[in-house]
């Protein structure tokens, strides 16, 4: 069984590969003093600004609004074939099959 | 006391290949999507981290999108697994392997 | 418009003849009430014509030698369909339009009244054929030439099949197809060569670009740098070479010795193809070119001897056998091979003039004879056995009358054609011979070759006469020889103008009385001194004295004359003391096992089939399967290692995703890597 353990186990070497990989690249990398944000600002008052697309931001930001607008597309997109894939299932039968029957 | 970018980073490597390892070494349908869902909250540790290395709040507000899409994405995800059960009575990702040679 | 405007025309005739024929004989069979006879003597008709119109032209000093039209031009040479008209070529013009015009109106008699059926597909044959003989017999240069040859040996073979419902003549077709097409490979090596050799294939070029017996000539001649020759052979061997494997093809297209077994077999078809094709114009094509080409041959005096040897031999051995055989037909063929040898023999003894002049007449009285045979099988329903026959004479005078004088020229009694021809074949044989033994070995090959044309007259006096008396004289052996059937005008029309050409047309070299009476009546030698000065007769006996170095004796030409006649007559008189009377016996049975050797052609037929059945399909079958072990199995093995390979390399796509997904992992860490190795950012 430790064999067949092992086995599985194999392709789990390509991950701490990479981990070993990423920590050598990061570990050795040099950063200049981090910028940081004001004391006073409001981070979570920026990113409000952000997503609505005005600008009054005291943190500099980027205009997220098309973003936005599509990223609640794509979850409405997910909600709706989240249920499809569960309705075919409860009706019994798979539509593409339904002729034969 | 402001934490080096590197120690980031090398956190960032850590979670991720810990979720590439989940994604290469598991059986399970589930756990494969939870892996999944790891590999994306690493991206977003680095995003943050940069966020903060450079004083603007991009990266912060381009990390909520990420866990945004990656809901839909669990969403969606089920939905394939509770058919994936339908068609092979488990959700064993070793036992689906019809379409091959 | 002059004549030699139109010239180009003559073989366009007969081709419109056989595309009526043959469409309009298809389609609409209604528009052609005789099967198609009356384009074929109409585009013939106008043909003959329009070569009498030409020789006349040529006979004044005009010639033609252009290029109708370019299909290759390429850096080193050119491949041209043009014209070539001089004295040879128009000769030879009127002799073929003459003979395909008479066959024509033969035809009328043999086929249509004898009620046989597919006619469109016969004149079709015959306009064909015409057609290529003509083009042959007007190209300019050696390609052209060959690819005529190749259309005429294809006419003969669909038309000697003509009736390939029965069991013989698609047989008889295909050996005659095969064994010419054997002798024609050789020919083709032989043009391929021409052209590496010299560059050019052509006959009589221009001053600037010459034709190639005259770039041999310069070769031998002067310098030798403007042709390249192969093997390592100095030019003078080399030439031989090539001039041997043209020979090919003329030994199996002129039925010469070893390469004559199929033209026996060629009786199987219609008596009118056997006059057209085989006596007087197809197996014409192969002496034709050695004289088209003379100038070349000329050169070399091994290649004239070689020629000649064969000549004589196949004279000789033809004559022997033509004297047991049964069938008239045969006979004749037999004859036709023989006479052909000695047509070789004149042109190889280096008598350009005589090897023509021999040429001229055997086309008349060949015609003649195979046309008065058809009119003796039309009268016996077919039958062409003469122990059958018999009586004849009474009951069809026209046919009797020309078929002996087409006899007497054949065994070569004076005053009828074949004598003057024959006779000067043999004089030139014996002076060069006699003149070449100083020499060496070539003047004892021409003088053996001589002896064995010589004997061959007494044999050729023989059987000719044999045929005569069983089939005409005497009492009639069979039921249908006592009620022959009648024939019509459109027989003995043919029968009749050829048989006041074979008594006649002798009269125009009479070498030994020019020599006798001293007066200028070579009409031919002065006809074949034409205008172009590469192709004279003249010319070409300078080149065999001063290049080949062949000498001629002093012989009186009456001596030898002399000597042929009496020989002839001998011949003809020991077939008169045997088979005159009523009823004549089958002497021939006296010689016993020498009778079952001829009567089966020396075996050369069953040697053949022997050298294809024993020697050349072993070979073949070997050949066979390296194409199919060794060619298919590399072409099959290719194919096996991509599918194995594939049904290997297939398994990576698992199905399993985390494969998959492995695979993009470890090639990322290995990309990544690299990158950083190269980039330098890394280790």
């Amino acid at each position: 069984m430790s064999a067949g353990n092992a086995r599985r186990l194999l392709p789990g070497l390509a991950a701490v590969a990479l981990f070993v990989l990423l920590a050598l690249v990061s570990a050795g990398s040099v950063f200049t003093e981090a910028a940081g944000f004001p004391a006073d600002a409001s981070v979570v008052e920026g990113i409000g600004y952000a997503m609505i697309g005005l600008s009054g931001s005291a943190i500099p930001v980027e205009n997220f609004l098309a973003v936005f607008i599509a990223i609640a597309l794509a979850l409405d997109a997910a909600l709706e074939g989240s249920i499809l894939l569960a309705q075919r299932g409860d009706e019994g039968a798979d539509p593409l099959e339904g002729g034969e029957e | 006391m402001v934490v080096a970018a590197q120690y980031y980073l090398l956190l960032a490597a850590a979670v991720f290949c810990i979720g590439l390892f989940g994604v290469l070494t598991r059986r399970n349908a589930l756990v494969f999507l939870m892996s999944v869902e790891l590999m994306l909250n690493a991206a977003n540790i680095n995003f943050v981290a940069f966020s903060h290395q450079y004083g603007n709040l991009t990266g912060q507000t381009f990390s909520l999108f990420v866990m945004a899409l990656a809901a839909a994405e669990v969403a969606v995800g089920i939905g394939i697994i509770l058919v994936l059960y339908r068609n092979f009575k488990d959700i064993d990702v070793t036992k689906a392997t019809t379409m091959r040679w | 418009m002059a004549a030699l405007d139109l010239t180009p025309v003559i073989p366009l005739l007969p081709f419109a003849s056989f595309l009526i024929a043959l469409l309009v004989g298809h389609f609409y069979p209604r528009a052609l009430p005789k099967g198609g006879a009356v384009p074929g003597i109409l585009a013939t008709g106008v043909a003959l014509f329009l070569a009498a119109w030409t020789a006349v032209a040529v006979s004044g000093g005009e010639t033609l030698n252009e290029t109708v039209y370019t299909w290759v031009a390429a850096d080193s040479f050119e491949l041209t369909f043009g014209v070539l008209v001089d004295p040879l070529s128009s000769m030879m013009l009127v002799i073929v339009t003459l003979v395909a015009f008479l066959v024509h109106i033969f035809s009328l008699g043999y086929m249509n009244d004898e009620g046989e059926t597919g006619l469109p597909r016969y004149y079709a044959g015959l306009g064909l054929f015409s057609a290529s003989m003509l083009a042959f017999v007007i190209a300019d240069n050696l390609l052209m030439a060959f690819m005529f040859f190749e259309l005429v040996g294809l006419c003969s073979y669909l038309l000697i099949g003509f009736w390939f419902r029965e069991e013989g003549p698609p047989s008889a077709a295909k050996k005659a197809f095969l064994v010419t097409r054997f002798g024609d490979y050789f020919f083709l090596i032989g043009v391929v060569a021409v052209f590496a050799t010299f560059g050019t294939a052509k006959f009589v070029g221009t001053e600037e670009s010459p034709g190639f017996p005259v770039l041999a000539e310069h070769a031998l001649t002067g310098s030798a740098e403007h042709v390249h020759t192969f093997l390592g052979m100095a030019p003078e061997a080399w030439f031989g070479v090539v001039g041997m494997l043209i020979l090919g093809g003329v030994i199996g297209k002129s039925a010469q010795f070893p390469l004559h077994t199929w033209l026996p077999d060629a009786m199987e078809g219609p008596t009118p193809v056997s006059a057209l094709i085989h006596a007087a114009t197809m197996v014409a094509a192969g002496v034709y070119l050695v004289a088209r080409i003379y100038g070349f041959y000329a050169l070399n005096p091994t290649l004239l001897a070689i020629i000649a040897f064969i000549g004589g031999f196949t004279a000789l051995f033809a004559a022997t056998m033509g004297v047991v055989k049964k069938e008239i037909k045969q006979v004749l063929a037999y004859s036709t091979i023989s006479q052909y040898g000695y047509i070789m023999l004149g042109l190889g003894a280096g008598g350009y003039v005589a090897g023509t002049f021999h040429l001229l007449t055997h086309a008349f009285f060949k015609a003649l004879l195979f046309l008065g045979a058809g009119s003796v099988i039309i009268a016996m329903h077919h039958n062409e056995n003469m122990w059958d026959m018999g009586g004849l004479k009474e009951k069809m005078p026209v046919t009797y009358y020309t078929f002996l004088s087409g006899s007497l020229a054949l065994a070569g009694i004076v005053p009828f054609a074949g004598f003057w021809s024959k006779d000067e074949v043999l004089y030139e044989a014996l002076v060069h011979g006699l003149g070449g033994m100083e020499a060496g070995y070539e003047g004892a090959l021409l003088l053996g070759a001589y002896a064995m044309g010589l004997l061959a007259v007494f044999f050729t006096g023989f059987y000719t006469f044999r045929m005569v008396l069983l089939t005409f004289h005497g009492e009639p052996r069979s039921e249908t020889a006592r009620n022959p059937h009648g024939v019509g005008w459109n027989v003995k029309f043919p029968l009749v103008v050829l048989g006041i050409l074979a008594a006649t047309v002798g009269f125009v070299n009479m070498v030994p009385v020019a020599e006798l009476t001293g007066m200028e009546i070579e009409f031919l030698h002065k006809w074949l001194d034409g205008p172009i000065h590469v192709t004279q007769a003249h010319y070409y006996g300078e080149l065999l004295h001063d290049v080949a170095h062949i000498q001629a004796a002093e012989v009186s030409s009456l001596v030898a004359g002399a000597v042929s006649l009496a020989l002839a007559l001998a011949g003809a008189g020991l077939a008169l003391a045997l088979y005159r009377g009523p009823a004549p016996e089958e002497h021939t049975e006296k010689l016993g096992s020498l009778k079952t050797v001829l009567y089966n052609n020396y075996y050369q037929d069953e040697y053949q089939v022997w050298l294809a059945e024993g020697l050349t399909m072993p070979l073949a079958r070997l050949a066979d399967k390296f194409d199919q072990g060794i060619v298919d199995g590399v072409v099959n093995g290719v194919s096996t290692v991509s599918k194995a390979s594939g049904r290997r390399v297939r398994k990576v796509q698992s199905g399993f995703v985390t494969n998959y997904v492995a695979a993009a992992a470890f090639g990322l860490v290995v990309l990544i890597i690299a990158a950083g190795v190269f980039g330098g950012w890394l280790l």
